[in-house]
């Protein structure tokens, strides 16, 4: 504590002690590489036709929406020491049931934001479903969440009946294709929602209450926190903002693929919230570090292709990124670093790091 | 014992059938199965079908296409069992106990290539002859199974790459959107298109990346290629529908026109591939064809009447390169 507000070193020592801070190095290193292949990756430029920017950090703030909704979701069931696996299941949930619906329905405004209402409104109650399991049936979450994501791919296979459906109307297509003020919607709706979310928890006590649910139940309880309540919420939250996900998905093609859309994006999901600081442990969270984290992915993502990687050493590339920013961020790591370096000129090496 | 479980099997399948026929409003392919199932006659030919189930458009077309062709009409009774979640143990129990049964001929999808060895020798020794449909087995052992029937990949991508060079005979920049890495489909179609894409002169690859089959993921990967490569990109080749489909999707979000600045060849020839070529979106569809049940019919019938038949029967597929052909062949697609 004695280093705040001891000047711009204090605060600079301050961030460094962030744990997302290693994610924005690591997204600012990715893009950098990206720029030695070439120099004009960050240019951007203005598309008359659609009003938008083009560029690759636009690519990449759209392709980050979806991710950003999941993780932030999975950020705060994490915080309650729970975990929510069917995030990728609930969206292609919620993708199916907006194709299957707008494949029958006029393209018109209407019949998107009808779309859009019900397809949230099914994934909050999976959401909830998943919540009573954890919470009144009192099952492990890894259990109950696990079931909802085998059964989900299986519930969107029986709602399109097996096919991958699509449809047209433009206003959902908007939602993951337009631009607003020259950004994509789908990423400042996306920012929209984690600012929202992140005022709902950190306002009110409710961030706190499931804090302590996730650090010690019998001790929240004995606090007079509703636990069975706030639990039911937070995974009601996580599938909602997983059915926000699938309409983003799902939007940007008009496809739902039930086989593809969604698939393994809880692995994205807990990752982006382990960049983002957040211990798996629970009992405390950081929604800026899961938005770093899903930033993270996308610009990942996207790096591959940019680099062309090869499809079969795809894996490997994104598993040595993630392995080196944990063993970055991990406490024993650094301190283990610290120490060979105690020897040598240790201020001018802390500088070093820290710039 | 082994009938019973095949009967403790059969009724889960019924229920499956039942839920399934509830659910999307009556699946004929499902109901008729079922149907064949219960109905035991003396005269009938007894065919089990061990098949891979739900797994996609092409599949449930292929799959529907065997169960309408060998129906009680024309002298067959259809056992049809779909594999557990693509789960190949549910595929060789339910292998067993059509060999237990005595049914006249198995007809298999493996979901996996490996590993049937003592399956289909067991069949051997029961003498019932086993026909392979579109999956092959590994190792390619040609005297455990009298024949293997399936359209042929590396012809099929073949005929992508022909149709590329006929399209620019000065060459191209192209763009290769593939499946998941390392699945045999993959393999072969990269073979087909290599073989003779490689001996044309002026294409110069830009790269190749995994789309995982999805339109979605076709999108992402296809405006970030355009991208890097400063939109200097004159072909694509998707590997399935799909993924052809979301490349055409990036092209028109980066304001370029699909059909004339960037064109499209994609592999499978489903509907909606169909409908995007006949809009022009898409410049060329090669079939790779599920409906091969005639076939399969006259290769059972030869093969119980002793004749001999050939060790691998390539199924003939079809072209579409032009938004006519499309047209006409759209109203009859079944898939």
């Amino acid at each position: 504590m004695s280093d705040n507000g001891t000047g711009p070193a204090g605060f600079l020592k301050e961030v460094v002690r962030r744990q997302y801070f290693w994610g924005v190095v690591a997204i600012v290193l990715l893009l950098l590489v990206n720029l030695t292949k070439d120099p004009s990756y960050l240019s951007i430029g203005w598309n008359d036709a659609n009003g938008a920017l083009v560029g690759n950090l636009v690519d990449i703030l759209r392709a980050a929406a979806p991710i950003m909704m999941i993780s932030i979701g999975m950020c705060l069931v994490i915080a309650t020491s729970g975990i929510d696996l069917s995030v990728g299941s609930v969206m292609v949930i919620a993708g199916a049931v907006s194709m299957q619906f707008l494949a029958a329905a006029p393209n018109t405004f209407a019949g998107a934001m009808a779309a859009l209402g019900l397809a949230l409104l099914v994934s909050a109650v999976v959401g909830l479903v998943n919540g009573i399991l954890v919470s009144v049936v009192g099952l492990q979450p890894f259990i109950s969440t696990l079931i909802m994501m085998l059964a989900g791919r299986g519930i969107a296979k029986v709602i399109t009946g097996g096919q991958n459906t699509s449809a047209v109307n433009d206003s959902f297509r908007w939602i993951a294709n337009g631009y607003l003020f020259g950004l994509p919607v789908v990423f400042l709706l996306a920012l929209a929602i984690v600012v929202l979310v992140g005022l709902l928890v950190r306002r009110s006590a409710l961030g706190l209450m499931i804090e302590a649910i996730g650090m010690d139940p019998q001790a929240a309880r004995l606090a007079g926190v509703n636990r069975r309540g706030l639990l039911l919420a937070v995974y009601s939250i996580s599938g909602l903002l997983s059915g926000v996900a699938g309409v983003f998905a799902t939007a940007s093609v008009m496809t739902v693929d039930i086989s593809r859309t969604g698939y393994q994006l809880e692995m994205d999901a807990i990752l982006a919230v382990v960049i983002g600081g957040t211990s798996l442990a629970g009992g405390k969270f950081n929604l800026t570090g899961a938005t770093v984290g899903a930033l993270l992915i996308a610009t990942l993502d996207k790096t591959v292709v940019f680099l062309g990687v090869s499809s079969s050493a795809t894996p490997a590339f994104k598993a040595v990124v993630i392995v080196v920013l944990c063993l970055i961020q991990s406490d024993r790591v650094r301190q283990l670093l610290r120490s060979r370096r105690t020897t040598g000129s240790r201020p001018s090496r802390k500088e070093a790091v820290a710039a | 014992m082994a009938n019973n479980r095949f009967l403790a099997k059969f009724m889960g399948l019924v229920a499956v059938g039942a839920l399934a026929l509830t659910a999307c409003g009556g699946d004929p392919a499902g109901g008729e199965g079922t149907e064949e199932g219960q109905a035991t006659s003396g005269d009938l030919t007894t065919v089990g079908f061990v098949a891979v189930g739900p797994e996609g458009a092409w599949r449930q077309a292929n799959e529907a296409n065997i169960q309408e062709t060998f129906t009680e009409d024309a002298g067959f009774e259809l056992k049809y069992a779909p594999a557990a979640n693509l789960d190949q143990k549910s595929q060789i129990d339910a292998f067993t106990s059509f060999v237990d049964e005595g049914v006249d001929v198995i007809l298999l999808s493996a979901t996996e290539g490996s590993g049937w060895e003592d399956s289909l020798t067991r069949a051997q020794e029961a003498e019932i002859p086993v026909i392979l449909i579109d999956r092959g087995i590994e190792p390619d052992n040609t005297d455990l199974y009298v024949t293997r029937i399936a359209p042929d990949n590396i012809e099929v991508s073949s005929a992508v790459a022909n149709w590329a060079i006929e399209e620019f005979p000065e060459g191209a920049n192209y763009f290769v959107l593939e499946g998941p890495a390392g699945v045999s489909v993959v393999n072969e179609r990269n073979e087909g298109w290599d073989a003779v894409i490689g001996e044309a002169e002026g294409f110069n690859k830009l790269g190749a990346q995994t789309a995982n089959w999805s339109t979605e993921e076709a999108k992402s990967v296809f405006e970030t290629v355009l991208k890097s490569n400063n939109n200097d990109v004159q072909m694509v080749f998707a590997q399935n529908d799909e993924m052809g489909l979301g490349a055409v999707q990036a092209v028109e979000e980066a304001g370029l026109v699909p059909g004339e600045d960037v064109k499209i060849a994609t592999i499978d020839g489903t509907k909606n591939a169909l409908q995007a070529l006949a809009d022009g979106k898409l410049s060329f569809v090669a079939e790779y064809n599920p409906l091969f049940g005639e076939t399969a019919l006259d290769v059972v019938n030869k093969t119980l009447a002793g004749e001999s038949v050939d060790s691998y029967i390539i199924v003939p597929s079809l072209t579409f390169d032009s938004p006519e052909a499309a047209e006409e062949a759209l109203p009859d697609r079944k898939f």
